[in-house]
């Protein structure tokens, strides 16, 4: 009997020195410190696939005082309404695979922070969320995850992009037809449903019953759509390049048109959550007059060699700058209350890449501007910390600065709500 | 509700409630049999009565350290009575309505609508698996996220097979001019901007690497002009003899933003012309052309001294940069002398730091390596023979000749439209998917005929007379509603409903023995992942497939045709678990330390390493050999990537059949080396997982997953404390006991097998870090491994829990083949569920074993044992 007692207090004891740190991060952190005081409305989030070099993008010194690094540089002008983070990841595995973990925190089949975001704010637009990237984005860049852990597409199109904020009127009976005909192809398979479950077992009906409930959401989400398409479109006097800029040469090209578009998106209110995946192959960048000595997937594997490290900080720059384009028009633009359309937006410049040349995850470029957030700091995380912060507690601190209660993500549960007090 | 009788309540109370009765919260295993019923009307009720049925039976329960033990008559008893029992409850079949699962969706839309390149886009939500795989019903989930992609998707293959009507066009004629800055290349080398034109040096045989009109994609189908204005560029300083004869110019189209890597040879040739030298002014070549919406145009010089269409690019690329030096001992000292970060700079910088060193005249021409051509090229440049084409032999061309020289292109058009591609195989789809049309029938009358025909295909068994009336009134209403629409406009409203019908997308709904058309379907979807094909469906329309005789041929003809491949693929994917080897990343340190060539893993070794399970697998299908040659076959299919693993010299890509000695360490499915990577992590290796997977796999005694909150053991790979140390806390405890002294002993055996399936004596110590940031070589010929020294012994040995004690894997694969029932019980119970799409139950046992009785008679092969499964009743009901 002696050999029971112990095996049984082995599990219990297991259980509890187990339990008394997860009973201590039960307690929501929001309730400890005050949630950030932005008016969270709109989240953008951009991740660059190649990175960025970190000693040019993080500054040298923590704090108020640090010295503006080279990549941000183009940006200089917004330091008062941003905040840099270093010494954030997930902690979890390494490799390609890891970049798409930049949002969910777990390589895959689990939600995306933005998509939450959209679930919060996305019933009063047209769009919940729209996601995209430049032309054909490399096979396994994935970026938005519904909650059943699906990758969502991304339009890289700038024109597909274009059509979907200003529908021409022939699109729109178009889709309205064929919507129609969905609606009455659900109505007929859910009788067909029907009937087919009264002549099954009990267990075969129960199999069926996700059959009629999944007909019955998309029946609903249908009607939605329809509803959408009969209020009028914004209209939009904006020039779409001639063709689509989608080969990989011209990438920066379509990085531009698309920010254009992402602007739009956002001052017509006809979205309030986007996210951007800024691809990266091999291609070869003409950048002021110059080609570059290697395409940019060889320069983002540097070696640590100065002149690559030097031409791939050029292409980082230069998508720093297209950011700074889309954060004027963002600034310029007023909303209803007459604040700039940044203040109630909150920007994400980042990467699910830490370190391209090795293909590291951890210490992930995190940039924030924007969202009326107090803001002004480069904030050095301690990575050697006993509980280190992690990026899941970054988005959990955005998360609830647009009202949503959850104290839990991507294997974080505290947040970051220091950083904006 | 069944009573239990007073001698089974008798029995768990003396033998049992020590650990499984009272409070919820301190069960064990969360099996509590404090009752006195039975609810056999619960679903879960067979299922839990058989695990306690199995842990009496194999007199796993109660435990070694139990107090009190029933004697053998008690236990017999007992079995018996559950025995009884569960054969009355649990019967064989029960295979709840099957949706049809990623790969058999895709394979029943190529099927049934001629599209045989059709695919689901990424944003198709995965399958989860059950039981061991992804086509077991009650795993296959159906969400809104899913039934909205059917329907999305129900939208695009109608449109594929009945295009919407466009309406006509008419497009005025435009002039694009191209100027040289509007060329691209993706990856340098072969050509490049040169101030004010653009300069084609000879390129490789892939887009890539020539020059495109990326800004200009073609608007409309149609016939265009092309004007091309080019020269050749040729100076005094070429490392080339002054050409008189004429450069060849080649233009390409291909769709924008397409793969880069594609090679000419696949892409559209619009014309070449002759380029002669020693023309004043760039002379115009004019071209009339077809073009495609969405096309780009390629310019590329087909005729330099580099990369002029060789077959093996990379073969050819070492023997022309090898010619090279052989004769320019300069060129070849000079790359002697670089140090490293000279040897890392980019293309053009390395050219031009090669011309200083070259210039600088300061050259060891006494080097005794001069003698030798290098037989690996490792002096910088990523040592990669193409990037040492493009940095000195390309840069070369494109500052002193020879080139063609671009400088302008015009296109003007559409002077005509044409029927884009996309368009005409669409149309010439869509007659073949609706049929002749009788001349003279109405529309209602053609719509009868062409439902019921796609309903029976897509349904899968004949249409009822209400299922027929029911999707001609979907005609009718169209038509009715929108009365100057076609009826190919109505038929792909009723194309589409049919589509996310409960008819399609689930398998068999009828219960019982299966009839014709349902057995139709699962044979077919076992053995080929598709929809029944027409001899099939014929066969089910007479009632003929339902004979034995008749079931026996069409299982052997299936097998027969080059489908069986899918079942192949997606059953040992999951069975030896390859669909894993594509998350692997194996740790670069693996290479560095016991490489003594210049040895890495990449996409050819797993590819290599899926193919040698499923080419075994398909040989001894074919020739129906008998089960115990997956475990010792004599034979194996390599190729060259696998000798990095197995050693031996092979030479290319292609598999060959190689023969391997029987009774030796290699062969068979025991330490195959996909399987071996697959139950490591590309790290290092966990003796639990792979006597786990053993046990599921082989042994065909499948262990639980261990309780919650046990931390697992991690693996510490600093060489001080033996893996088998590690694990001595797995049979310190008794709860762990029992199940780890199955598994680990098998873990053990495999201990031999690195992360990637090769042979060891002993573990590593690496002494780089894990990082993969690998320091450039510094001799410039290759080097050997270096970054870790061997540490402790491999200690194979092991004793089963039977007593038998193993040496190694070879004494495995022998107690394999003394007792190959074992694995015969295994692999039936593994393809009858992945066949029949349920997990077996206590009533599939009795059919199980029979099937296991027969196979051990004289010639009874693996195409024997998949006959007699499909014969079973087990694979029979559903």
């Amino acid at each position: 009997m002696k050999n029971r007692i112990d095996r049984r207090q082995f599990l219990k004891g297991v259980g509890v020195s187990l339990a008394l740190p997860m009973m201590e991060s039960w307690v929501p952190r929001s309730l400890a410190a005050a949630a950030p005081p932005g008016q969270l409305k709109r989240l953008v989030c951009i991740g660059t696939y190649l990175g960025f070099y970190q000693d040019a993008f993080f500054p040298q010194q923590a704090g108020a005082n640090y010295e503006m690094p080279p990549t941000l540089a183009p940006i200089a002008k917004y330091r008062e309404k941003m905040s840099i983070f270093s010494g954030l990841d997930h902690r979890g595995r390494n490799g390609h695979e890891g970049w798409r973990a930049w949002m969910t925190g777990s390589a895959t089949g689990s939600v995306s922070m933005d998509q939450l975001v959209a679930d919060h704010v996305g019933a009063h637009t047209r769009y919940s969320s729209i996601q995209v990237t430049c032309g054909n984005p490399p096979g396994d860049a994935r970026l938005s995850y519904t909650k059943e852990g699906v990758a969502l597409p991304m339009v890289g199109r700038p024109s597909v992009f274009y059509q979907t904020l200003f529908r021409s009127d022939s699109d729109k009976s178009r889709i309205d037809y064929l919507l129609k005909g969905n609606s009455s192809v659900l109505d007929g398979v859910l009788e067909e449903a029907q009937s087919l479950q009264r002549k099954v077992s009990r267990r075969d009906q129960k199999k069926l019953d996700e059959y009629l409930a999944s007909v019955r959401d998309v029946e609903k989400k249908l009607q939605k759509q329809r509803t959408w398409l009969e209020k009028p479109f914004p209209k939009s006097d904006y020039v779409l390049p001639q063709f689509d800029p989608i080969s990989p040469e011209l990438a920066l090209e379509c990085e531009t048109v698309m920010y254009d578009l992402m602007a739009l998106a956002l001052t017509t209110d006809s979205t309030r959550v986007l996210t951007f995946l800024v691809p990266g192959w091999s291609q070869v960048f003409n950048i002021e007059g110059r080609r570059l000595s290697a395409g940019y997937h060889g320069l983002s594997h540097h070696g640590n060699e100065a002149k690559k490290i030097a031409e791939y900080n050029m292409i980082g720059r230069e998508h720093v700058k297209r950011f700074g384009l889309f954060l004027d028009k963002l600034q310029a633009h007023r909303d209803a209350d007459g604040r700039s359309l940044l203040d109630s937006t909150a920007v994400v410049l980042g990467s699910g890449m830490g370190d391209s040349n090795t293909h590291d995850n951890t210490n992930l470029p995190t940039l924030l501007v924007g969202g009326g957030l107090p803001h002004g700091k480069h904030w050095a995380i301690d990575r050697q910390a006993a509980n280190p912060r992690k990026l899941g507690d970054f988005y959990l601190s955005l998360m609830q600065g647009y009202g949503l209660e959850i104290d839990r993500f991507a294997g974080a549960s505290h947040n970051l709500n220091e950083c904006f007090s | 509700m069944e009573p239990l009788p007073p001698a089974v309540r008798g029995f768990f109370k003396s033998h049992c409630f020590e650990c499984h009765a009272g409070d919820d919260d301190f069960i064990e295993g969360e099996v509590n049999l404090e009752m006195t019923s039975i609810d056999w009307a619960d679903s879960d009720s067979p299922v839990f009565w058989t695990k306690v049925y199995d842990v009496i039976h194999t007199s796993d329960m109660p435990p070694r350290d139990a107090e009190s033990f029933p004697t053998a008559t008690e236990r017999e008893d007992m079995t018996s009575w559950l025995d009884g029992k569960l054969t009355e409850h649990s019967p064989v079949g029960g295979t709840v309505p099957r949706r049809l699962n990623r790969v058999e969706y895709e394979n029943t839309i190529r099927n049934v609508f001629g599209i045989p390149e059709f695919e689901v886009p990424y944003s198709f939500p995965t399958d989860d698996s059950e039981s061991g795989f992804d086509n077991v019903a009650s795993g296959l989930i159906l969400s809104p996220p899913l039934l909205a992609e059917f329907l999305k998707l129900a939208n695009r293959i109608a449109d594929e097979v009945l295009p919407p009507e466009k309406g006509s066009q008419s497009v005025p004629s435009q002039r694009y001019e191209i100027e040289p800055d509007g060329f691209f290349t993706s990856e340098g080398g072969g050509a490049a901007l040169a101030e004010d034109r653009y300069r084609l040096a000879s390129s490789r045989n892939m887009a890539s690497a020539a020059a495109w009109t990326s800004p200009f994609e073609v608007p409309h189908s149609g016939v265009y002009r092309l004007q091309i204005d080019a020269d050749v560029f040729q100076t005094d300083h070429m490392q080339y003899p002054y050409r008189e004869s004429p450069f060849q110019l080649a233009v390409y189209a291909r769709q924008n933003g397409e793969q880069k890597y594609a090679l000419f040879e696949n892409l559209r040739n619009l014309g070449n012309f002759l380029v002669a030298p020693g023309a004043d002014h760039p002379p115009r070549f004019q071209i009339e052309v077809e073009l495609f919406k969405g096309e780009v145009l390629g310019f590329r010089w087909t005729d330099g001294p580099a990369y002029s269409d060789p077959a093996g690019s990379l073969e050819f690329s070492r023997d022309f940069i090898l010619g090279r030096l052989a004769v320019d001992k300069p060129l070849y000292a000079a790359l002697l002398t670089l140090n490293r970060e000279q040897r890392s700079a980019g293309q053009v910088e390395f050219y031009e730091i090669v011309q200083n060193i070259l210039q600088s005249g300061e050259l060891d021409m006494e080097d005794p390596r001069l003698d030798v051509l290098p037989v690996d090229i490792g002096g910088g440049i990523g040592d990669n023979y193409h990037n040492w084409v493009k940095a000195i032999v390309l840069e070369e061309n494109h500052r002193f000749g020879p080139a063609i020289d671009l400088w302008r292109v015009e296109v003007e058009g559409p002077f005509r439209l044409i029927e884009d591609e996309e368009t005409r195989i669409r149309r010439e789809r869509s007659q073949r998917f609706l049929g002749e049309r009788a001349p003279g029938i109405s529309d209602e009358a053609f719509a009868g005929i062409f439902l019921n025909r796609f309903l029976g295909q897509a349904f899968r068994r004949p249409v009822s007379e209400d299922q027929m009336e029911t999707y001609l009134d979907v005609v009718r209403g169209h038509l009715r509603q929108f009365p100057e629409a076609r009826v190919e406009d109505a038929l792909h409203l009723a194309v589409r409903r049919a589509l996310v019908s409960p008819h399609f997308l689930y398998r068999s709904t009828t219960p019982g023995i299966l009839d014709d058309w349902d057995l139709a379907s699962r044979l077919s979807y076992f053995l080929t992942s598709a929809p029944p094909d027409e001899r099939l469906r014929n066969l089910a329309g007479k009632g003929e497939l339902s004979s034995a005789p008749v079931l026996e041929q069409e299982t052997r003809r299936l097998l027969g045709l080059p489908e069986r491949k899918r079942f192949i693929h997606n059953f040992t994917g999951q069975w030896l678990g390859t669909r894993k080897l594509s998350g692997i990343m194996p740790d670069p340190r693996l290479f560095r330390f016991q490489a003594t060539t210049r040895v890495f893993f990449g996409e050819g070794h797993r590819r290599a390493m899926i193919d040698e399970g499923e080419l075994l697998f398909d040989e001894i299908l074919i020739e129906n050999l008998p089960l115990e040659t997956f475990i010792d076959p004599g034979f194996s299919y390599r190729n060259q990537p696998l000798t990095d693993i197995y050693g031996g010299e092979l030479e290319g890509w292609e598999m060959q059949r190689v023969t391997i000695p029987t009774g030796a360490r290699q062969g068979g499915i025991v330490g195959m080396a996909s399987v071996m990577m697959a139950t490591a992590n590309g790290v290092d290796t966990h003796p639990v997982h792979r006597g786990v997977w053993l046990l599921e796999n082989v042994f065909g005694q499948p262990t639980p997953p261990p309780p919650p909150n046990v931390p697992a053991v991690a693996p510490d790979t600093s060489g001080t404390v033996t893996m088998r140390q590690q694990m001595n806390a797995h049979t310190a405890d008794p709860t762990c006991a029992r199940c780890h002294e199955r598994i680990d002993p098998l873990g053990f055996i495999m201990e031999n097998f690195d992360p990637i399936g090769r042979w060891r004596a002993n573990y590593p110590i690496y002494t780089d870090p894990p990082d993969g940031s690998v320091e450039l070589e510094e001799e410039f010929y290759s080097s050997k491994g270096k970054g870790g020294r061997w540490g402790p012994e491999v200690d194979p040995n092991a004793i089963l829990s039977d007593g038998t004690r193993l040496e190694d894997v070879t004494d495995l694969k022998r107690y394999l083949l003394e007792n190959i029932d074992l694995f015969a019980h295994c692999l039936t119970e593994k393809l009858l569920t992945y066949a029949a799409g349920r997990p077996l139950g206590f009533g599939d046992r009795r059919v199980v074993q029979h099937i296991v009785e027969n196979s051990s008679e004289e010639d009874f092969g693996f195409q024997d044992l998949i006959v007699a499964i499909v014969l079973s009743e087990s694979f029979r009901t559903r």
